[in-house]
């Protein structure tokens, strides 16, 4: 190697060391928001409305048991939640918490019946809405039309994003793993099932983009900036914004046991769902009794949940105005691309507010 | 996918190797104990087969990756040198090779990832691998914490689904009381 090329690849290494050690304290989820009620682990969280009077039917989100809720507002101009927020809509999410030893026995039933329902309870509570709508994203879409179709009188509009319903498929790389997985002998040997493990799962669906080129892109992006005080913004910047998904990513909350038991048994091995013969707690899911307004949000090239998986929802429920949108983006990038802000989420929220005028019953205060 | 032949092979290698061990050692260690400390000496036996499934199913995976990578790494200079003869192009950056490398690898491990020997490879590792988690706590249990008189974590998961229950009952009271009132 020349001289020149050594000191060129020192500089490079120094530009590197020194975006790192300039970024300053960075944090997800900044939208405000107050904890309106909690129970054990979960927390639900009300987001402080920008308008002066909302629209009168509140959102509620549902997120999935893996990973956390706040990749739907990790930063300010990369949020899911502001955009309903700016738009005029009344949020509120679920945020499941970190399951421990004693929640190894909490079943999917517990979450569905138990948790959700009594959010949804709170939420008609302060907001005087009978009925609310659910927006339920990725596993939290899954539990969101499960609830749906066991509490129709509730639930006003139901929209769900990347959500798995039909898991005869194959293909996603989950949905071929875990047709072979014995999920008895999991739970059985570890109560709660680590979040580590399962995230190893999802970081082998692409392993050399996830744990190389992600990396090499951003070192890219780095030396690509120019040395000036601007570049020096942009680059901490850059790695703020790394540093954010990096964060949420490795966030992996442990599962409760029986929960998963269900889920991958009934869920992807049995497909019992769109079949409509799962049960909770001896009582039967019907997709048909989903009669609400329905939207299905799907993405193009989702590898997690793929297309196949999420677009059968639609002629399982019996609602008469049900859409499905499909957008040419990924699991992740239906949240934080610039296509979610710039295309995805005005048009959930405008399908949401033509749907959330007065409603005729009011008032549980 | 051409590695699937080796993988095939491997598979066939590690059968025979475990079905060998099962005929030979494996009935050694499967003669039945006897004597006051049979039942602490049972366990370590179970643990010792558990293991020696595990380091197995270990192994054949390690192998299917192996060959997954040999594949990955002939397609790679496979592509290079095509690039070079099709259109006059050889990688001379790191930049340019980098790019070859990534696309045929991911493309590569992605035919592997979703073929039917990964899938049973992992639901082999994953299964063998909980099999010695829980005959491992089990051993533990039985020869060192409860001599010890230590609380084991089959008497915290009792107890934990105790707890469980009476939150159950407790929240499913509250529940009617409030919809009664």
């Amino acid at each position: 190697m020349e001289s020149a090329e050594v000191t060129g690849a020192h500089w490079k290494a120094m530009k590197m060391l020194d975006a790192f050690i300039k970024v300053p304290e960075f944090s997800v989820g900044t939208t405000p928001s107050e904890v309106v009620y909690t129970e054990d682990d979960m927390r639900l969280l009300h987001y402080i409305p920008l308008v002066k009077k909302p629209r009168p039917v509140p959102v509620l989100i549902v997120y999935a048991l893996v990973n956390r809720y706040y990749i739907l507002d990790l930063q300010p101009d990369k949020s899911v939640v502001r955009k309903l927020l700016e738009d005029g809509l009344d949020v509120y999410i679920i945020d499941w918490g970190y399951p421990s030893g004693v929640d190894r026995y909490l079943t999917i039933d517990d979450y569905v019946n138990g948790y959700l329902d009594n959010a949804v309870e709170k939420v008609r509570e302060l907001s005087g809405a009978e009925r609310i709508s659910l927006f339920g994203v990725c596993q939290g879409g899954t539990f969101s039309v499960m609830y749906s179709s066991l509490h129709p009188e509730k639930i006003r509009n139901l929209a769900t994003m990347v959500t798995p319903i039909d898991f005869d498929t194959d293909d996603g790389l989950l949905h071929i793993w875990a047709k072979s997985l014995d999920a008895d002998k999991i739970v059985d040997a570890c109560g709660i099932v680590p979040g580590n493990v399962l995230n190893a799962g999802f970081l082998l669906t692409d392993p050399f983009r996830v744990l190389i080129d992600k990396y090499v892109g951003l070192f890219e992006k780095i030396e690509s900036n120019s040395d000036d005080e601007e570049g020096e913004l942009e680059n901490e910047e850059t790695v703020k914004n790394f540093l954010r998904m990096e964060q949420w990513i490795f966030d992996s909350p442990d599962q409760a046991g029986e929960t998963y038991r269900q889920f991958i048994k009934d869920c992807y091995q049995k497909n019992l769902l769109i079949k409509n013969k799962m049960m909770l707690n001896g009582k039967r899911i019907n997709l048909k009794n989903i009669t609400m307004p329905l939207l299905n949000v799907i993405g193009e090239y989702d590898h997690l949940v793929p297309p196949a998986s999420s677009k059968p929802l639609n002629d399982a429920v019996a609602s008469t105005d049900k859409e499905t949108m499909i957008f040419p983006t990924g699991h992740i990038g239906m949240f934080v691309s610039g296509k979610s802000q710039r295309e995805i989420c005005p048009k959930i929220s405008s399908w949401l507010k033509a749907r959330s005028g007065k409603n005729s019953g009011r008032g549980k205060k | 996918m051409e590695h699937i032949i080796d993988l095939q092979a491997s598979h066939d290698l590690f059968e025979l190797w475990k079905n060998t061990y099962e005929t030979t050692y494996g009935k050694i260690i499967d003669m039945p104990i006897m004597g006051p400390s049979r039942e602490g000496a049972d366990r370590l036996r179970k643990n010792f087969e558990a293991m020696i499934n595990l380091n197995s199913a270990w192994a054949q995976s390690m192998s299917s990756f192996q060959s997954a990578f040999m594949e990955a790494s002939r397609k790679t200079q496979e592509n290079v040198e095509k690039r070079a003869a099709e259109e006059g192009v050889s990688p001379s950056s790191y930049t340019g090779y980098y790019d070859t490398w990534m696309e045929t690898y991911s493309k590569t491990f992605r035919e592997f990832l979703e073929s039917r020997f990964f899938a049973s490879d992992l639901a082999r590792l994953t299964s063998n691998s909980m099999d010695f988690q829980k005959s491992s706590r089990e051993l533990v249990e039985e020869i060192i914490l409860k001599p010890a008189n230590i609380p084991t974590r089959t008497e915290i998961d009792d107890l934990c689904k105790e707890v469980y229950l009476l939150k159950k009952k407790m929240k499913e009271l509250a529940r009617n009381m409030r919809t009664s009132a």
